[in-house]
């Protein structure tokens, strides 16, 4: 049986790679600090893979047709997509994947009632480009991404985040293999992608929504953080948070955060987060 | 509940799905900066949402229903993508657009840079 041995969530704008150095020095600082940290915690955790989940930015499915989850089953990645490698001022990178757990990830779902769309080559934006940048420079650790969509209306709810979380705990660990995983959100904090609100930042938000992950009672923090209190803090982006409570449900108990910015040259707010205890 | 901006998109409009396919598409791209009309007629866009892209007018797009999260993609389809900070010019257009938002968050910006300044 596999065994998940690190949750961590990140934000993943654009401007981390693209136009780092416009934030303030402090910002910079505290980013190349923060994801340093998650660095260290990840190669400690010694992980064989990493089920990333992050949303599609309206790269892979076309507006008429957006799956609530996509599961990368390739042998190997290569990201980023064309069009987002000037933007993010990444060069090419590939990383190996993980078809038999994503394959696994992909039945095993359906068996549960879970529907995921899966996708033999996905590209790859800011999403899952940013985080792996940072936090796997090497592009070693072999990686399953899970696209989700937060962004076409019908959005889903925190609630139903959850319960798709709960559920993916169960069946990566029914895994029959020996894998130690480690799972990653990337996404949020407050922002509002080409929204009137582009360039805000809702800080107060922000902070609240770090203080129910710090106080660790996810059922307080899903009667609390509705999609209604996202949306308001931030139209069509915030709501990427969503991939941090699906990973909540991997954990048990309070996240530490090793950062917050109200980062508004790079257009969201950003944050950094590890869960030291994971549910049993 | 109070309606987010995005819940303003227009699931079916042409602009919508073409958006999808020129971005991936190299040809497209090119021809979308030489036959923006062509390319429009035979995706199906209605005179209106050709104007609104012709006039680079992300307000009146975000009226159309164009998908917020396109509408940025569209100015960097004229615009270019790199160093995409706020004062790019694809940036610029949606400063024009909105006016009051953005001088709020201007304002927002400037108390931000105070305090990190101290």
């Amino acid at each position: 049986m596999a065994e998940i041995v690190a949750a961590m969530a990140a934000t993943h704008s654009p401007g981390l790679t693209g136009w780092f150095t416009r934030g303030p020095k402090e910002h910079q600082e505290q980013v190349l600090r923060a994801f340093g940290e998650m660095r260290e915690r990840l190669a400690a955790a010694r992980p064989d893979v990493i089920v990333a989940f992050s949303n599609d930015h309206l790269l892979n499915w076309p507006i008429n047709n957006t799956p609530e989850y996509t599961v990368g089953v390739a042998a190997e990645h290569v990201g980023p997509a064309d069009w987002y490698d000037e933007w993010l001022a990444l060069a090419k990178y590939r990383v190996p994947g993980h078809p038999a757990l994503a394959r696994h990830l992909v039945n095993e779902g359906a068996r549960r009632r879970l529907a995921l769309a899966y996708l033999r080559e996905m590209q790859f934006d800011d999403g899952f480009s940013v985080p792996l940048h940072y936090l796997t420079p090497d592009m070693r650790i072999p990686l399953v991404p899970v696209s989700m969509n937060c962004t076409v209306p019908p959005i889903p709810t925190p609630e139903r985040a959850y319960e798709v979380g709960t559920t993916m705990r169960e069946i990566l660990r029914a895994f029959p293999g020996p894998e130690r995983i480690a799972v990653v959100a990337t996404g949020g904090l407050s922002h509002e992608p080409g929204g009137p609100r582009y360039f805000w930042v809702d800080e107060e938000f922000d902070l609240w929504f770090l203080d129910l992950l710090k106080k660790g009672d996810h059922a307080t923090l899903l009667r609390e953080c509705t999609l209604e209190r996202m949306e308001e803090a931030g139209s069509g982006g915030t709501a990427e948070l969503l991939a941090w409570i699906l990973v909540m449900a991997f954990t048990r108990g309070p996240a530490e955060v090793l950062a917050y910015m109200p980062a508004i040259a790079w257009r969201t707010g950003t944050g950094m987060v590890v869960w030291n205890e994971l549910a049993s | 509940m109070a309606v987010g901006n995005v819940e303003r998109c227009d699931k079916t409009l042409p602009l919508n799905e073409m958006i999808f396919y020129v971005r991936r598409d190299p040809a497209l791209r090119a021809r979308w900066l030489t036959d923006l009309e062509g390319l429009t007629r035979e995706f199906g866009l209605s005179r209106a949402e050709y104007e609104a892209l012709n006039d680079k007018d992300v307000r009146r797009l975000n009226d159309l229903g164009v998908h917020q999260y396109y509408i940025p993609q569209i100015m960097r389809l004229f615009y270019g993508a790199g160093m995409n900070t706020n004062n790019h010019p694809a940036l610029e257009a949606y400063k024009r657009a909105f006016p009051e938002e953005t001088a709020r968050a201007m304002q927002l910006q400037a108390e931000l840079d105070a305090r990190t300044r101290s």
